[in-house]
């Protein structure tokens, strides 16, 4: 008789789960999700590898190198003047910011004394920049948790500002302005009375964004205590600017150790209480109106005269003394050929940028070029403390805690 | 002489300056520059003694191998036994003098030098050949950088007040002089003076009229040495007719390599861009050309591009075509199998010792060869400096490593005997120079069954060849030359071979590969460490460290890297090695 295998189970088999089966606890894996490289909400081609339990986030391991460019080592290949316009690329929404402090930087290093009315310039442009790049993060934290006409405001004023930038340097992102000795050119004819009705319309735009996002429940609530971070955390991440400013921390270069003209600049530092999302915003919105301040003011105080040394181993010779004197012409073949001269020595200077420390290390070895080039941009020590910031908590928060620490691909992947 | 007059004992020494103090350091003379202690030997003039310590005094007039004129005044210092400023490069060292190169009264002195110098120069750079390597640039930057304070009468871009001379004057076969850029420091009048031994150049009329020129004696520059005032002139006043607008200097890199226009090997520097050789310059080497070179030297460097053979060809006449390398080598190697031991060998001493030894073994091992007839060119003229009768680079590195291959040498004389004989029935030819009219030595391949010839030119020689294989030229390769006198020279690549050539070590080493032979090297230089040991005069050669690419201070100037940032010869040498690529 054939043995059949039905009989054995004939008893036992019940396909109705019994009691306890059905009381036993789901039994549930942690879901791995790639948030970005091309995502909207991830700036510039950020990786972020989320491990989601439920919505709660487990995990956060973000991966950068997307955007990276050989910055360096493309710096240490050309003159020291050819770095600048590299420098754009870093935070490209405040190129002029990483212009200037480049240039701080070497001068440092060269132990040159800019004009005044180029300190001026440089600080007029750098807080146009500031206010540019405030009202692109405070307008697209706003546009990721969907409000959206916030962000329609914040870039009309800074498609203003974007304006003035263009009659100044004649470029809307890359500016390429500022040379080693001062600025390539001056304030154009009718500027300053064109500025400052952009800064009224600014105030009253940044106003409209405030007004909007500020006292808006949905907003606050969801920024309001998310993407905590704290003080000594903070400290030990490297945080720099609103992000460390929002934890109650007063460290701003601007004050700490002036440079330029902002000794003379009658502004205040926003500081923070939390260290939350909520906090940071309200410092970026606060630190609009203190630049819109500290550009008019700039621009009253403004002296005459010369925007760049008179020294043609640093600079340019006018181009009638080019074309029509032997010394214009050698001057210039030099500059342009073999580049500034910078003497032998390194150096680290700091600016305060959008986002906090632009950092800028330099190394000369008596050439035209540099020996190297490092640059501590303040969004990568940011970056770093992210997953602090969000894990434990939920995934929705990824959205405006990203926004908020404002990290550029730019100058973090360089 | 009486007694009374005897002289008491001497009166003590009337005060004077003390007593000299020994030398420091004993037959040495010891200084200070700019508070740095130097010790050099006694008669060796400040710029030299300077420049050990690494303080560079400028100057324009002062060049090591010609007697010292001080006339530019650029190189005036401060020293503490002269009250006014002294020309470094005239002023012998002192004991215990401190010299200054660095005080506002020596920079004042070069900043006014300058100006000087500039007053009268023409706004000629952007035309300029010598712009890039040019020292009034160079001091002008360092040593002065302000502006002109000529009046410019006539308004913006016009010469203003500028004295005006002979703008292009051509002064002989290979320069052109412009009197308007000379600054008059007569280093191309000392050359022709003391190293050329013909006079050729003086300065003529005074003050602002002053100007190099021709001496009528001679009507023009045409000198066998005359290249060398180009070299030698600090500015752009003497040019070279034949580099002249051809190239700018900052695109230009520099390989050393030397010269194979006669047995003398004169060390020399190849500026080269892309595949192209735009000049030769001197290269500095105190056994062979010290920083000379002669005429008759300077323009071989085209022969690198004319007349090139490109692309392998197999047949000969109507049947001739152009085929792949490695379907020439097949077709060579079909060609000479049956015919081994009957193939002679005929070389000329116009290529690399890394092309001798491998086409040697090829012919030793290979094609059983005992002996080779030596081609090459005709003798020349030759003089009693650096310009040898022997036209043929290389004859001496030949004669060594056919005696290390234990080959007898056989001459032309003896070659074109065996071949209007018709006792040659094949032959594997490497070079294509022979040393009487080629259309005549064709005429005689006529009867020979099999010509392979490895050469770098279309000549009547490869037309009567079977096999015509293109080889390079030294400029394309690593490799070794030993010129007259026994100095083995290395010479560096500057670019990869031109067309499909390959080295003519590379044509022996594959035709051996497919013959069946055993050797198998890739490179020039496992050429030499294989077979370098063969030959006893060359096996303790430093192949790897003579001669290294790109050091500076070779030659009258160094070249500054690509415009673009990237190092001499980037460009040349492809895509880099980059692991995963």
């Amino acid at each position: 008789m054939a043995h059949s295998p039905m009989t054995d189970h004939d008893d036992a088999y019940d396909p109705t789960p019994d009691n306890s089966e059905l009381e036993a606890h789901l039994q549930t894996k942690n879901m791995v999700i790639n948030l970005g490289p091309s995502h909207p909400a991830m700036h510039g081609t950020v990786r972020m590898r989320v491990e989601l339990d439920g919505e709660i986030l487990a995990k956060v391991d973000t991966e950068i190198g997307f955007l990276h460019r050989g910055f360096q080592k493309s710096c240490e290949s050309v003159t020291w003047t050819q770095v600048i316009p590299y420098t754009d690329r870093l935070n490209y929404v405040s190129a002029l910011m990483n212009n200037f402090g480049y240039l701080n930087a070497v001068e440092k290093l060269m132990g040159i004394e800019i004009p005044e009315r180029a300190k001026y310039i440089r600080v007029i442009g750098a807080e146009l920049h500031r206010i540019a790049d405030h009202l692109t993060a405070t307008g697209a934290l706003g546009l990721e948790l969907g409000a959206f006409a916030a962000f329609l405001y914040g870039i009309e004023a800074r498609e203003l500002v974007a304006d003035r930038v263009t009659e100044l340097t004649g470029a809307r992102l890359t500016t390429n302005f500022g040379r080693i000795g001062g600025c390539n050119r001056d304030l154009p004819p009718g500027w300053i009375e064109k500025t400052i009705k952009t800064l009224d319309r600014t105030i009253e735009l940044a106003d409209e964004v405030g007004g909007l996002l500020t006292r808006n429940r949905i907003f606050t609530d969801r920024c309001r205590g998310t993407g905590v971070i704290t003080t000594e955390d903070a400290l030990d991440h490297g945080f720099t600017g609103p992000c460390l400013r929002a934890c109650g921390v007063n460290y701003d270069i601007r004050k700490a150790k002036p440079y330029w003209v902002y000794d003379r600049m009658k502004f205040d530092v926003p500081l923070g209480k939390n260290g939350d999302n909520l906090d940071r915003y309200l410092c970026r919105v606060e630190e609009i109106k203190q630049s819109v301040s500290i550009v008019r003011q700039a621009l009253e105080q403004i002296p005459p005269g010369p925007v760049i040394l008179d020294d043609w181993r640093i600079v340019l010779p006018p181009k009638e003394e080019v074309y029509s004197t032997i010394e214009g012409v050698m001057a210039h073949f030099k500059l342009v050929m073999e580049g500034v001269q910078v003497p032998v020595g390194e150096v680290y200077d700091s600016t305060e940028a959008a986002n906090g420390e632009l950092g800028w290390y330099l190394r000369s070895n008596g050439s035209g070029r540099p020996y190297k080039v490092h640059v501590r941009a303040p969004g990568f020590h940011i970056l770093s403390g992210v997953g602090k910031m969000i894990e434990g908590r939920m995934l929705a928060d990824l959205i405006p805690t990203f926004d908020t620490i404002n990290m550029i691909g730019g100058e973090v992947e360089q | 002489m009486s007694d009374e007059q005897k002289p008491v004992a001497p009166p003590a020494a009337p005060p004077g300056p003390p007593a000299k103090a020994p030398p420091k350091n004993p037959g040495m003379v010891t200084f200070t520059v700019d508070g740095r202690e130097v010790i050099a030997k006694p008669g060796t003039n400040m710029v030299d003694a300077a420049k050990t310590v690494g303080v560079e005094i400028p100057f324009y007039c002062y060049h090591p191998r010609l007697s010292i004129a001080a006339n530019c005044r650029m190189c005036l210092v401060e020293a503490s036994n002269s009250p006014k400023l002294v020309p470094a490069c005239q002023t012998a060292i002192g004991e215990g003098v401190a010299i200054k190169t660095a005080t506002p009264k020596v920079k004042e002195s070069q900043r006014a030098v300058m100006e000087f110098l500039l007053l009268n120069h023409p706004v000629d750079c952007a035309i300029c050949d010598q712009a890039g390597e040019c020292k009034l640039q160079d001091y002008y930057m360092r040593h002065d950088h302000k502006p002109s304070r000529l009046e410019r009468v006539g308004g913006e871009g016009t010469s203003g007040m500028k004295v005006l001379r002979n703008k292009r004057k051509i002064i002989g076969p290979n320069v052109v002089l412009d009197q308007e850029r000379c600054v008059l420091c007569t280093r191309c009048v000392r050359f022709m003076d003391e190293v050329a031994k013909e006079p050729q150049l003086g300065v003529f009329n005074r003050g602002s009229h002053e100007v190099i020129d021709v001496h009528p004696k001679y009507g023009a520059l045409d000198n066998n040495y005359s290249g060398n005032v180009v070299d030698i002139c600090p500015v752009g006043a003497l040019l070279s007719r034949d580099f002249r607008f051809r190239a700018r200097v900052w695109f230009l890199s520099a390989a050393p390599t030397v010269c194979t226009g006669c047995s003398n090997g004169c060390s020399v520097s190849a500026d080269f861009m892309g595949q192209d050789v735009y000049r030769y310059r001197p290269r500095e080497n105190e056994a062979i050309n010290k920083s000379w070179m002669c005429d008759q030297g300077r323009p071989t460097y085209k022969a690198f591009h004319a007349s090139r053979l490109l692309m392998p060809v197999i047949g000969k006449g109507a049947d001739a075509r152009e085929a792949t390398n490695s379907e020439a080598v097949k077709y060579a190697a079909m060609k000479l199998k049956p015919l081994a031991g009957s193939v002679a060998f005929a070389v000329a001493p116009t290529v690399s010792n890394e092309d001798l030894m491998a086409s040697f073994a090829f012919a030793r091992d290979v094609l059983q060869s005992k002996t080779v007839y030596v081609t090459g060119r005709a003798p020349g003229a030759g003089d009693n400096f650096l310009m040898k009768a022997d036209k043929n680079p290389n004859r001496k590195g030949l004669t060594w490593i056919a005696k290390g291959f234990g080959f007898e040498l056989k001459t032309f004389a003896d070659f074109t005997a065996a071949l209007d004989k018709n006792a040659i029935k094949a032959l594997y030819l490497v070079g294509s120079d022979v040393p009487e009219d080629a259309e005549v030595f064709a005429k005689r391949l006529a009867g020979v069954e099999l010509v392979v010839a490895a050469a770098m030119h279309e000549t009547p020689v490869t037309g009567a060849a079977h096999v015509q294989l293109p080889a390079s030229s030294h400029i394309e390769d690593e490799g070794t030359f030993t010129q007259e006198a026994g100095i083995t020279q290395r010479v560096r690549r500057a670019f990869p071979p031109r067309g499909e050539s390959w080295p003519a070590w590379k044509w022996a080493v594959e035709l051996g590969k497919e013959l069946g032979g055993a050797a198998v090297y890739g490179t020039s230089r496992e050429v030499f460490r294989t077979l370098a040991p063969q030959v006893a005069e060359l096996k303790d050669y430093a192949w790897d460290k003579e001669t290294p690419m790109n050091v500076k201070g070779q030659g009258n100037q160094t070249l500054p890297a690509g415009a673009d940032g990237r190092p001499p010869g980037w460009r040349e040498q492809g895509v880099p090695r980059i692991r995963g690529i």
